[in-house]
């Protein structure tokens, strides 16, 4: 059997786990596998970056970018996907995939946001950071749409666990609806999110204001300094990579960890085509790479394999994984694979403006937001839709960008706009989304990609559902600024694309069923027991909260099932 | 010209020229020409930023910073095509309007003049994209986003440290830029 090489070409080839990607549940696979002794191989699709090395911009004073952070419009014109994203900018666009370079098939609109690099989207992500609580994981079979194999019980030593390396700020507040983990300080609020606070709490009694919970090191511990990893410096220039190390990213924190260990091969400009079945063994036996710049094939081989590509990418390594013992794609005895795909729902957002506070201003630039844990349908179904939505809360003084629209010249004008503005307070919402069979992915029967792959087609939409829980978020959050005190309040729905939510789930989801379900509660494919799927696909439902951090927790722990399990020789 | 003006017209001139020789090469002064365009049409929008932000006690004026260099710039580079026509139709209502209202070019007036023309403009209903929010959209950004306009009009903290959430604002305290 391929784990037993006996040429020193195939011992090259050879390792004890090989990782698909190394974004953030990726890095956590490797960090954990290399940990336990391990030789991994980790494959990523994108360029090397190098933690520090390889952020070109994030030094750079504004006046130090050519257009002052604005993309020239060959780019815009060129991108009309990822431009889209809030992220994608003159100092970030070198971490964002361009739309031609991997194109895919929308058969409904669907905005595909991607980092192909190391590192994947743990670069550029929003680095917010909530644990689910029961009620995430206990809804969907209250609610009839899927089953989670396993409890928050369960997951809770796993976040505790990923938590500590990675380094969450936030403050312990003791709801039942958003579990404490472990802490570092949490962020200040400001006079105006002081006052939003307590009068939304006094007015609604189930709905809590909290300060929003996040990777980022405000206070770091000796293991984040033995990291590398230093305080965060309250730039807010994140999206450009930190060269303080401050919020967590693979780069900076779980891949170095995985190459102290010296089992670590990292190998960039690896696209994996397929993962190889071994009908004798019915396991995998490694994967089928393509180099991303000379198109030539290889082979690599190890006893267990993660999936760890990003969502999409994980759905479509594995329908493209076809052999005679599975025609349909790796694991897929019915069809499932694919399907069930879900986000999050971005599309509300209100603003509304707040008198008086004048004397009152604020230093720094803060990484988080408030947040409100979701209050609807927590115990019971209550509401003509079915789940519920996190609100974000911020509140910040007008600066200088509302010159362009503020009349008048001359020194007056000046003066006027140099000083801090009227206060603003603004709302958003996560709303969880219902998977459901029909949002699926697919393989294009018609168009490859430039490594000879086929497309991906997405058939992803909204639901009547998602338009029911939007309309009651747009007048909950109107009755809360009210409270407030706001004026001139604006509600607005972005019709926004689902994708660039960037929160994609499903597909490949787990499940007690083999029949309803791909993944077993140790995220093994049910059919193929050697490989783990634990980046977003895994998900079997969206809950309310950044995902993350789930999907960090789960990948420690399937990782540490997986070690296990070849101890005993199992795998 | 009254005195007052006069005074604020010499202090601009001087100001702006200590300013200039002390510039660091970080500016768009350091760029290449930008193609399509005079410099005519260069110098008289540095003009118009500049009356739109001027120099003041404590910072320079936007023409210090070579606004009409990056608004020509960031006009051809990051708008659509229309947005140049847009922007020469601009340039000359200005022209127009001060020739029509003081019989002299935009940059023969004296301050107090020009900022007449653009009040004015400004508030004019003209053919939609309204040309002057362009200029002062463009104006604004290059500004604050130029070292003189972040540092000095300004405050610019690169490396904040800490986020303070409730900090006292003092009477003559700046906005943060980026």
């Amino acid at each position: 059997m391929a784990n037993h090489p006996t040429t020193a070409g195939a011992r090259e080839h050879t390792f004890d786990a090989i990782v698909i990607g190394s974004g953030i549940s990726g890095g956590w696979a490797a960090k954990e596998l290399c940990e336990s002794g391990l030789r991994t191989l980790v494959l990523e699709r994108g360029r090397d970056v190098k933690h520090r090395d390889d952020y070109p911009t994030a030094l750079k004073n504004p006046w130090d970018l050519p257009h002052r952070g604005k993309l020239p419009r060959d780019i815009v014109t060129a991108n009309p996907i990822a431009k889209k994203c809030y992220a994608f900018d003159e100092a970030t666009a070198h971490f964002f995939v361009k739309d031609a370079e991997h194109p895919y098939e929308q058969e409904k609109p669907y905005d595909w946001i991607r980092g192909y690099q190391v590192g994947g989207k743990s670069l550029i992500w929003a680095r917010q950071t909530q644990r689910w609580s029961r009620f995430d994981f206990e809804g969907p079979a209250r609610d009839g749409f899927g089953e989670w194999p396993i409890t928050y019980d369960e997951l809770a030593p796993w976040y505790s666990h990923v938590e500590r390396f990675a380094g969450i700020s936030g403050n312990y507040d003791g709801l039942e609806t958003l579990p404490d983990g472990e802490f570092l300080p949490a962020w200040e609020m400001n006079d105006v999110e002081k006052h939003a606070q307590a009068k939304i709490m006094g007015a609604f009694a189930d709905r809590h204001v909290i300060q929003g919970r996040c990777a980022h090191l405000t206070a770091p511990k000796p293991q984040h300094l033995a990291q590398g990893r230093g305080k965060c410096q309250a730039r807010n220039l994140c999206y450009r990579g930190c060269p303080f190390g401050a919020y967590f990213s693979s780069n900076s924190a779980t891949l170095p960890a995985a190459a102290a260990t010296g089992n670590l091969t990292l190998r960039p400009h690896s696209v994996v085509e397929s993962i190889l079945y071994d009908d004798a063994t019915g396991r995998a036996s490694g994967v089928r790479v393509i180099d991303a710049v000379t198109k030539q094939s290889t082979e690599f081989f190890a006893r267990i394999v993660f999936v760890n590509a990003a969502c999409l990418n994980t759905n479509l390594i594995l329908l493209n994984s076809r052999s005679a013992r599975f025609p349909a794609g790796l694991g897929n005895d019915h069809g499932l694979l694919g399907h069930h795909i879900a986000f999050h729902n971005y599309r509300g957002s209100l603003w509304g403006s707040i008198e008086g506070f004048e004397d009152s201003y604020y230093s720094g630039r803060r990484p988080t937001q408030l947040m409100m844990p979701n209050f609807r349908n927590v115990r019971k179904q209550e509401t003509d839709f079915q789940r519920g939505y996190m609100v974000f809360f911020g509140a910040g003084r007008a600066g200088w960008q509302s010159g362009a629209s503020t009349p008048g010249v001359g020194a007056a004008f000046k003066d006027r706009i140099t000083r801090p503005g009227p206060w603003g307070i603004s709302m958003m919402m996560q709303g969880e989304t219902v998977p459901r069979k029909e949002n699926h992915v697919r393989l294009s029967t018609a168009q490859k990609d430039a490594w000879g792959i086929p497309q991906l087609v997405t058939s992803i939409g909204y639901h009547d559902n998602d338009e029911r829980l939007l309309k009651d978020f747009l007048a909950r959050g109107q009755e809360m600024l009210e409270a407030v005190g706001a004026k001139k309040i604006v509600t607005r729905d972005s019709k926004q694309n689902p994708g660039l939510d960037i929160h994609e789930m499903g597909g490949v989801r787990m499940g007690r069923d083999p029949k309803a379900s791909l993944l077993n509660r140790w995220n093994q494919l049910h059919a193929c027991s050697n490989v783990f799927v634990t980046d977003g696909a895994c998900m079997t439902s969206t809950g309310t909260q950044n995902p993350s951090l789930t999907f960090m927790a789960l990948t420690a722990r399937a990782a540490q099932h997986a070690v296990a399990e070849l101890k005993k020789g199992h795998l | 010209m009254n005195r007052r003006e006069a005074l604020r017209h010499t202090a601009l001139v001087a100001g702006a020229a200590a300013l200039w020789a002390s510039l660091p090469t970080r500016t768009w002064a350091a760029l290449a020409a930008p193609a399509g365009w005079d410099v005519a049409d260069e110098t008289l929008l540095t003009l118009i930023g500049d009356t739109i932000i001027p120099a003041t006690a404590t910072s320079p004026g936007a023409g210090a910073v070579a606004i009409g260099r990056f608004i020509l710039t960031q006009t051809n580079d990051c708008f659509p095509p229309e947005a140049r026509a847009t922007l020469r139709r601009g340039l000359s209502d200005i022209t127009a309007s001060s020739q029509q209202r003081f019989g002299k070019n935009f940059s023969a007036l004296d301050v107090g003049q020009r900022e007449r023309v653009l009040t004015e403009y400004e508030t004019q209903s003209v053919a939609a994209p309204h040309p002057f929010r362009h200029i002062k959209e463009l104006t604004v950004l290059g500004y604050f986003t130029a070292e003189a306009g972040a540092t000095q009009a300004l405050r610019y903290d690169p490396i904040p440290g800490a986020f303070r959430g409730s900090v006292k604002r003092g009477p003559g305290d700046r906005s943060w830029a980026l």
